[in-house]
C-alpha cells in the first residue's frame, strides 16, 4: 500500500472518530442538561469543552447554545464536529479509489448534509436529536466499511487510527473526571457527572450489566480502562492497535516491524497488567498521562518505520 | 428561423410527429445548424423516433424528477470540480442532461473508421519527426513550423517508443456541420479528460430511461477502464507482473475524480509525484512495506510538469529524473512526452495530407475547413473575407489572439489584419462552425441545444474506440460554446446496435 494512502487512511478514521465522540458528548450534554440545576450544568458543560478542544477553546458565550455552536458547527475551531467531518472526507477524497463507492457516498451525503447546517436550524427542534442523527449515520458509516471494504492492510489502517484515537480521547475524558484535569476545569464531578460520563462513552448499559446500576467512581474508572469487551474501553482499543499492527505493512523489513510492535507490546503490558486498585490511591493522573504518551509514541514510530521513512534508508 | 410546434400547425399540411408531441417542445427552436433530432421540417428522424415517444408520455415534472435524481447522484458520488469565489470554495456537479444523445451505428462506423485513420497517421506522424523526419524533407509539412514549436521536445528525438504508439489515449473533438456530416474541430493529444463523464453520464441515464435503453439497443462502454489496462500493459517491455500507475496532479486538479476513478475502475494505484522517485533510473513508489518499482505510468500531468530536472524547475507535481528512467527503458510513460506538437492549431490544418502521405488513404472524416495564412492564396482568400471567418494564432488557445471576425468592429479586423500580414505563419482561419443541436432538458421543457462530440481513442499495440463518446452541450440558448467552465454541460451519448 502507498504510504500516502496509508496515512489518508489512519487519519480519514481518527478524524471520523473523533467526529463521533463529538456529536455523542454534544447529545449526551444536550440531553442531560435538562436535568440538572444551572450551575451544574454549566460546571458539566465546561468538562465537555475541555473534552473536545485540543487547545484552549473559548467559546464565545459560556451557554449551551455558544459552546454547541462552537464544537459542532465552526469552521474556525479545528476540532469542532464539521471541521472533523470536513477533514474526514478531505482524506476520503485522497484515496477515493482505495474506498468502496458505498463509503465514499456514505461519507459524503453526512458531511454534504451537515455542512450547511447551523446551531441556529437545530435550536427551534430537539437539538439532541440533530447530533443523535449524525451519531448513528456514523455508526451506519462503521458498518458500511465493515461490510463493504476489504479487510486487508487498509482496513487495518482505518482499525488502527480509530483506536489510537479513541483511547487517547477516552483517557482525555477519564482524566477529567479522576485525573490532573479533575478540577482544573469545573467543579469536581457529582453523582449525576459519573452517569453521564458512561453515557459519553455508550456504557451505561454495558456497565450496569457487568456491576450493577450502583454508581461508583472507582468501579467505573476500572470499566472504562481495562474491561476486555467493552468497545469504548482503554485497554479493548490497545488490544485492537496491537492486532491492527499485526496486519500493516506485510512486507517492512524486521527491524522496521520490531520498533513499532515493541511500542504496541508495552503499551499492551501497562494496560494488561495494572489494576484499579493501584491507580485509586492517586497515581492514575501519571497513568493516563502515559497512556496518551505511548500512544503518540506508536503513532510516530508508525510513521518513521512505514510512513515517512527516508529512501536513503531502503535502497 | 422555424418554431416546431407551431410552424407545423399553421403550415396546413399534414399533422407531423413533432406536432402531435405538443408541450415539451414548446421552445424547441430549429435554427441553420443540423438537429439531431429534426429533420427540417420539423419530422423527427427515426433513430430519434423512441425517444420523442417516451417524451411525449412523461411530463415535464417527471423529468425534472428524473433530472434531479441524476444531479443528486453526480453530487454524492463526488463527481464535482470547486469553484473559487470570494474566498469560498464551492463544489458543483457538471451538469449533466437527461436527454441522452442518439447516434446511428452506420454513422458510427464511419467515426470509428475515420479516428483510427487519423490516430495511426498522426502516429506515425509523431515517430517520422521524432527520428528521420522524413515529412520534413519532403517539404510536406514545413520544418519551421515542427522545430518552431514550443511543444516539440528535442530530448524525445531518437528515442524507441512502443509499438511506434506516441498517443496512447487521445480524446477528438467532432462537430457536425449544416449538412450533417461530422466533421473533426481538433484533436487531444497530450492528457485528454472526459472519459469519466461518459461513463458517469451513462450510469445515470440508463436508470433514468431503463427500459427506452433496453428497448433501443445502445452499444455498451463500460468496457472502456478494461481496454484502457490493456492498452498500457501493451506497452510494457515485458508482460509478466506488469506494475501500472495512475499519475495525478493530486487533489486540487480539477480532473482528479476522474483520475481516481479510473485507477479504481482498472485496480490499478494511482500516484501522485510525491508518491514517486527515481533511483538509479528505476522508478520506485514509496509503500508502507518499502519501495515498489512501477513499470507504466498512465500520466495525467502535462510534459512541462513531469521532471522539474528536464522541464520546468518550479514543478513539484512530477518526478525528478523520470525522464532519465524513460530514457534508460526502465519505464513507459503514456501518452510519450512530445506529442502536443502534433495537436496545435496549424498542424491539425495538415492532417489531411498526413493521412494521404502515410497511409496512401483519402481521409475519411473532414477537418473543418482551415486556412494556413503562411500560404499565399489562403492568406489572401482570409484578408478578403475577415468579416466572415475566425482568426486563430497558432500557439495560443483558450480564446486568446483570436479575432471573430463576425463579432468584430472595422476597426478591429483592420487592426488585425495588420499583425496577420507582419506574421503570417502564426496564423490559421477557419469559417464559423454552426454546431449541431440536439434535444436538452432546460427549465421544465425540451429545447435545442448546441452540441459537440468527443470519442476517446485507446492506441496500443492495437487500435480500440470504446462505442460512445462524451457529448458536451452549450446550456445557454445559442451559445456555441460547450466548455465546462464557461456554461457547458455534458450528455450520454448512446450509439445504437444497428
Amino acid at each position: 500500500m502507498l504510504s500516502r494512502v496509508a496515512d489518508s487512511l489512519y487519519w480519514m478514521s481518527r478524524y471520523l472518530e473523533r467526529a463521533e465522540h463529538t456529536a455523542r458528548l454534544i447529545a449526551v450534554k444536550l440531553e442531560s442538561m435538562i436535568e440538572q440545576s444551572r450551575e451544574d450544568a454549566d460546571s458539566s458543560w465546561l468538562r465537555v469543552v475541555a473534552a473536545l478542544s485540543a487547545e484552549e477553546y473559548v467559546p464565545a458565550s459560556p451557554d449551551a447554545f455558544a459552546i454547541t455552536q462552537g464544537l459542532a458547527f465552526d469552521r474556525a475551531n479545528p476540532s469542532s464536529l464539521l471541521s472533523s467531518l470536513g477533514n474526514a472526507r478531505d482524506n476520503a477524497r485522497q484515496v477515493r479509489e482505495q474506498l468502496s463507492t458505498e463509503v465514499w457516498g456514505h461519507l459524503n451525503r453526512i458531511y454534504l448534509r451537515l455542512q450547511p447546517v447551523t446551531a441556529e436550524d437545530i435550536w427551534a427542534h430537539h437539538p439532541a436529536n440533530s447530533f443523535r442523527e449524525v451519531m448513528e449515520e456514523l455508526y451506519t458509516l462503521g458498518g458500511v466499511t465493515y461490510s463493504t471494504l476489504s479487510h486487508g492492510e487498509g482496513w487495518y489502517f482505518l482499525e488502527l487510527g480509530r483506536h489510537i484515537e479513541r483511547a487517547q480521547l477516552t483517557s482525555r475524558l477519564l482524566d477529567l473526571h479522576f485525573g490532573a484535569s479533575r478540577s482544573a476545569v469545573a467543579e469536581p464531578p457529582k453523582y449525576f457527572d459519573w452517569l453521564v460520563l458512561l453515557k459519553f462513552c455508550t456504557a451505561f448499559e454495558p456497565y450496569c450489566k457487568a456491576y450493577t446500576a450502583a454508581i461508583k467512581p472507582e468501579k467505573i474508572a476500572e470499566f472504562l480502562l481495562f474491561d476486555a469487551e467493552f468497545p469504548h474501553s482503554v485497554r479493548f482499543s490497545v488490544d485492537r492497535v496491537c492486532d491492527a499492527l499485526l496486519r500493516v505493512a506485510p512486507g517492512a523489513p524486521p527491524v522496521r516491524r520490531a520498533a513499532v510492535e515493541r511500542l504496541a507490546g508495552r503499551l499492551k503490558a501497562s494496560v494488561d497488567f495494572t489494576q484499579i486498585e493501584d491507580l485509586m490511591s492517586g497515581s492514575i493522573a501519571p497513568f493516563l498521562a502515559d497512556i496518551t504518551r505511548q500512544c503518540e509514541q506508536i503513532h510516530d514510530s508508525v510513521y518513521a518505520s512505514y510512513i515517512a521513512y527516508g529512501a536513503e534508508t531502503v535502497l | 428561423m422555424q418554431h416546431v410546434g407551431v410552424a407545423k400547425q399553421g403550415s396546413g399540411v399534414g399533422v407531423g410527429p413533432a406536432a402531435r408531441l405538443g408541450a415539451p417542445y414548446g421552445g424547441y427552436v430549429l435554427g441553420a445548424a443540423y438537429d439531431e433530432m429534426f429533420a427540417s421540417d420539423g419530422t423527427i428522424r427515426p433513430h430519434y423516433a423512441a425517444l420523442g415517444t417516451r417524451l411525449a408520455t412523461l411530463s415535464g415534472e417527471e423529468l425534472n424528477r428524473r433530472q434531479q435524481a441524476c444531479e443528486l447522484s453526480f453530487l454524492h458520488q463526488g463527481i464535482t470540480f470547486t469553484v473559487y469565489s470570494d474566498k469560498q470554495a464551492t463544489e458543483r456537479i457538471i451538469p449533466t442532461d437527461l436527454l441522452p444523445r442518439i447516434v446511428t451505428a452506420a454513422e458510427w462506423a464511419r467515426i470509428e473508421a475515420g479516428l483510427k485513420q487519423r490516430i495511426l497517421a498522426l502516429n506515425h506522424f509523431l515517430r517520422d519527426i521524432y527520428s528521420d523526419g522524413r515529412v520534413l524533407k519532403d517539404g510536406v509539412v514545413p520544418r519551421s513550423m515542427i522545430y518552431g514549436s514550443k511543444h516539440y521536445r528535442r530530448e524525445m528525438r531518437g528515442l524507441p517508443v512502443a509499438h511506434g504508439a506516441y498517443v496512447n489515449v487521445c480524446g477528438s473533438d467532432l462537430v457536425r456541420r449544416e449538412d450533417g456530416a461530422f466533421v473533426v474541430l481538433e484533436d487531444n493529444l497530450r492528457v485528454p479528460s472526459g472519459v469519466s463523464y461518459m461513463l458517469a453520464n451513462r450510469d445515470v441515464v440508463r436508470r433514468a430511461f431503463p427500459n427506452l435503453f433496453r428497448a433501443m439497443g445502445v452499444k455498451p462502454i463500460e468496457h472502456y477502464p478494461r481496454e484502457l489496462l490493456a492498452t498500457l500493459r501493451s506497452l510494457a517491455p515485458f508482460q509478466q507482473d506488469v506494475s501500472i500507475a495512475v499519475l495525478t496532479p493530486g487533489v486540487f486538479n480539477s480532473a482528479y475524480f476522474e483520475h481516481a476513478f479510473l485507477a479504481r475502475q482498472m485496480g490499478v494505484e494511482l500516484v501522485e509525484g510525491r508518491d514517486l522517485l527515481v533511483n538509479d533510473n528505476v522508478v520506485y513508489a514509496r509503500t508502507t512495506s518499502g519501495l515498489k518499482r512501477i513499470d507504466v505510468i498512465y500520466r495525467r500531468i502535462d510534459d512541462d510538469f513531469i521532471d522539474s530536472l528536464i522541464f520546468r524547475e518550479d514543478s513539484s507535481l512530477g518526478v525528478s529524473g523520470l525522464f532519465n528512467a524513460y530514457r534508460a527503458g526502465n519505464v513507459v510513460i503514456a501518452n510519450a512526452l512530445g506529442t502536443g506538437v502534433a495537436d496545435d492549431k496549424a498542424v491539425y490544418a495538415y492532417v489531411p495530407r498526413l493521412i494521404r502521405y502515410y497511409l496512401s488513404e483519402e481521409p475519411i472524416l473532414d477537418n473543418v475547413e482551415t486556412f494556413l495564412c503562411r500560404e499565399e492564396k489562403s492568406r489572401n482568400h482570409v484578408l478578403a473575407n475577415l468579416d466572415r471567418l475566425v482568426v486563430k494564432a497558432v500557439g495560443e488557445s483558450g480564446g486568446y489572439g483570436m479575432l471573430v471576425g463576425p463579432h468584430a468592429s472595422k476597426a478591429e479586423r483592420e487592426a488585425f489584419a495588420e499583425r496577420l500580414k507582419a506574421d503570417p505563419e502564426n496564423y490559421i482561419a477557419q469559417p464559423t462552425i454552426q454546431l449541431s443541436t440536439a434535444p436538452t432538458f432546460v427549465e421544465g421543457g425540451v429545447e435545442a441545444r448546441h452540441v459537440d462530440l468527443r470519442p476517446f481513442i485507446l492506441h496500443g499495440e492495437g487500435t480500440v474506440i470504446v462505442p460512445g463518446a462524451l457529448t458536451r452541450v452549450a446550456l445557454k440558448r445559442g451559445s456555441l460554446v460547450v466548455n465546462s467552465s464557461q456554461g457547458g454541460g455534458s450528455k450520454d451519448t448512446w450509439v445504437l446496435n444497428n
